[in-house]
């Protein structure tokens, strides 16, 4: 479905994209996982034909996309990161705008509209100006509005940056029943349990290049444990935390310790160690790792720096 | 208190941050002032007209005639225009015939034909004859003053010439001859000089004076301290006798004398002149601030980022920018018609009888004043700093276009000026059709120079537009 070779752009001296190579298949949900200026939004405006690679080629159903070709856009819906909608008109008058551009007429475009707006519960507001909507309306009606036409491929950036869980929820449900009716997505985050959620499968980007790629399993076996484990982060555990410098990396945030033990570390021995400072089992939780710990890992970085 | 201080020094942070605010808080009121001043005469010492056209045809035959003509040349309030080009390119003189079609096409608002006639025959004085196109009232007034100081001022001669053919007529011949022989006799006997050479000069209208004084200059005497310029203001005195008012009579007395001929050739059947005058000015001038504030909704757009949306869409960035100043010209002609309409339901004015002509001319003004939208969306950074350029713009293209005041009481770099905006070939248009009732091949050349405008402009704000960031 998408093709990405060798995709260079530059903005000045910064490299916003460095080398990218991807393949995503027909009906994917595929996942971009990155913190902010990882390069993701550039990838997606590189997609959806706002800009040109200043090196490399971006092929959708092999077909070439760039500015200059307004008919390769046809096959792509964007969902833009902020809520592109003008907000004096109302629902309706917004969607039958965007359907226009797309060629969409008469009974088929209303039909489309109606269907969008039913699918988003908002047939019975679509009359009102869209500044008075809710920001999570808004969304949703941000995300109906690159579907009118039907596309092939919709990118949605970010699409649920300051919603409300109710509304995630809604956005969430609605992508994945898009999904599985064979719409392939590329859904572009910076929240791991987004990704997690939506996409099996995740390319893990940062810093204009794309450092792993692959299902969450798949991922997580690029980390050296297999179990972190976590307890609170206390004066008494402080000494514990010390020691375990030593024996793997010990992260601490939200008032809790966690430990990512090196490979040749036995846990027996991070238990020993527990219990000769006095410190009871019960304080400690083993869990399988997260996206953020691969991140962490493969970048250095936590996603949200 | 320290809240107050505090929230204070915020809002003085912020302003001191913003670029925009900075510059239409000081430096665009000053350079308002400082261009105003230019446009206004506040910064020369002579602020009459300057170079108005002034068609001039002597028919006289009279070379005293010259005189007159010389001191209008010499005006630096006119433009002397006494020929016009032939086909060829060669100049012909200028003939009474020529001028009325060149007033009503805009090649000069006024001329004087000096005719056949000018030494009167039928009573004693002068025949003068002064056409005019008096689309801007205030001009006209100074116009009319002007040619009159210097018909006034240099008719002595002909006056005189006038008299001689009357006393003529009234004596006969040989009476006559010896009426000036006796006149010349006594100006030789008591100033000295040749007799033959003085009655000559009284018969050409002279007093015979001036073959005496250049024998021998007479001593400058000192001026009448009850004499002053017209110009300057009259010293504290002590009030008349009974506070009478005295009249100066003299005025009256030319007027009679010279007999002077006013023709409106343009705009004399206009039903409401002074609203007909100031219309074509103030619709320009609003709907310049209409289209600039269009070109903040480009930024709007930008900062929404609709741009990214729509340019998802299988659009081109030419398609919007084109769709962005079509919007503009139909919103300018939309604005243009009802503020015409406007005009005809509230002062009258003839926006029915020229309506094909007036919709052409509000639509070439429109796409010129759209292009200038653009050109605003073009060239600053953000809806801000387009708010302060459009406001800025718009104010000097008024002053300096003329809708606020005569473009020929300005200097004469400041009309030059003046000639390149859109505000001056606008209010040209209006006058052309709703003043002088132009036909279209009559309109020709102010479309030509409106779609000139608007083809420079948008060529320059698409070009920097496609280097702008504005569409990523």
């Amino acid at each position: 479905m998408l093709s990405l070779r060798s995709i260079t752009k530059r903005y000045g001296a910064l490299t916003a994209l460095d080398q990218v190579s991807l393949e995503i298949g027909p009906g994917e949900f595929f996942g971009l996982l990155g913190p902010n200026g990882a390069g993701k939004s550039t990838l997606m405006s590189l997609v959806s034909g706002l800009r040109s690679p200043d090196a490399g080629r971006v092929a959708v159903d092999g077909a070439p996309v760039s500015p200059a070709d307004a008919a390769s856009r046809v096959a792509i819906g964007l969902v833009p990161q902020s809520i592109a909608l003008y907000q004096e008109l109302s629902a309706e008058q917004n969607l039958r705008i965007f359907g226009e551009l797309y060629g969409l007429r008469g009974a088929l475009l209303r039909e489309r509209i109606a269907e969008g707006l039913a699918a988003v519960q908002l047939t019975e507001r679509r009359r009102e100006p869209v500044k008075h909507y809710s920001g999570g309306m808004q969304r949703r009606l941000n995300l109906i509005a690159a579907l009118l036409h039907r596309p092939k491929l919709l990118l949605c950036d970010e699409p649920t940056v300051g919603v409300d869980p109710q509304s995630r929820n809604a956005i969430f449900d609605y992508l994945t029943a898009l999904n599985r009716a064979g719409l392939t997505i590329i859904y572009s985050t910076h929240y791991m349990e987004e990704a997690t959620r939506l996409c099996p499968r995740i390319a893990v980007i940062d810093h204009g290049r794309i450092h792993a790629l692959g299902t969450l399993d798949e991922l997580l076996t690029r980390l050296p444990f297999e179990e972190e484990i976590g307890f609170p982060a206390t004066a008494d555990t402080a000494p514990l935390a010390a020691q375990l410098a030593d024996a793997g990396t010990v992260l601490t945030a939200d008032g809790r310790h966690r430990f990512q033990p090196r490979p040749d570390f036995r846990l027996s021995a991070f238990y020993q160690r527990a219990e000769s400072l006095g410190l009871p089992p019960r304080l400690f939780t083993a869990a399988r790792p997260t996206l953020e710990a691969v991140f962490l890992h493969l970048t250095g970085r936590n996603l949200r720096e | 208190m320290r809240a107050v201080v505090t929230l204070v020094r915020k809002d003085l942070a912020n302003f001191l941050r913003n670029r925009a605010s900075v510059s239409l808080t000081f430096l665009v009121p000053i350079a308002l002032i400082y261009i105003f001043g230019w446009v206004f005469g506040l910064n020369q010492k002579d602020t009459g007209p300057v170079g108005i056209g002034l068609g001039l045809v002597d028919a006289s035959g009279n070379p005293a005639a010259q005189k007159l003509v010389d001191a209008l040349r010499a005006d630096p309030a006119f433009r002397l225009i006494t020929t016009v080009d032939q086909p060829g390119g060669t100049p012909r003189p200028l003939t009474e015939a020529d001028l009325r079609p060149m007033i009503h096409d805009g090649r000069f608002r006024f001329a004087v034909v000096l005719p056949k006639d000018l030494i009167r025959t039928d009573s004693i004085g002068l025949h003068l004859q002064i056409l005019s196109d008096p689309r801007n009232e205030i001009e006209t007034q100074m116009v009319n003053g002007l040619l009159q100081k210097a018909i006034f001022s240099n008719v002595p001669e002909l006056l005189g010439q006038s008299l001689q053919y009357r006393a003529k007529q009234y004596l006969g011949e040989e009476r006559f001859q010896r009426f000036n022989r006796g006149i010349a006799e006594t100006v030789t006997t008591a100033f000295g000089g040749d007799t033959t050479k003085v009655q000559h000069e009284i018969e050409s209208g002279g007093l015979g004076l001036r073959e005496v004084t250049s024998a021998n200059p007479p001593a400058p005497r000192p001026a009448d301290p009850s004499l002053r310029r017209i110009d300057t203001p009259a010293p504290a005195a002590a009030p008349a006798p009974g506070n009478a008012v005295v009249k100066p009579g003299g005025e009256d007395f030319f007027k009679r004398l010279v007999k002077i001929d006013q023709e409106q050739v343009v705009g004399k059947d206009v039903r409401s002149p002074l609203a007909t005058r100031l219309v074509g000015g103030w619709a320009i001038m609003f709907l310049l601030f209409a289209v600039s504030g269009a070109s903040a909704a480009f930024f709007d757009e930008q900062n929404a980022g609709l741009f990214q949306r729509l340019l998802s869409a299988p659009v081109t960035r030419a398609q919007l920018l084109w769709s962005r100043f079509l919007y503009g010209v139909i919103l300018g002609l939309i604005q243009l018609t009802a503020l015409f309409i406007a005009g005809r339901v509230l002062y009258g004015i003839d926006v029915f009888g020229h309506i094909s002509n007036l919709l052409i001319v509000c639509t070439f003004a429109a796409a010129a004043c759209a292009s200038f939208g653009m050109f605003i969306a073009a060239v600053t950074p953000n809806a801000q700093a387009a708010s302060g350029l459009s406001t800025f713009l718009v104010m000097v293209m008024s002053a300096t276009g003329g809708a606020w005041y005569p473009m020929s009481l300005m200097p004469e770099f400041m009309q030059r000026i003046g000639k390149f905006t859109v505000v001056y070939w606008s209010m040209e248009g209006f006058a052309q059709v709703l003043w002088a009732g132009s036909s279209l091949a009559g309109l020709l050349p102010i479309l030509g120079v409106l779609a000139g405008i608007t083809i420079g402009v948008m060529a320059i704000s698409i070009w920097r537009l496609n280097r702008k960031a504005i569409f990523e």
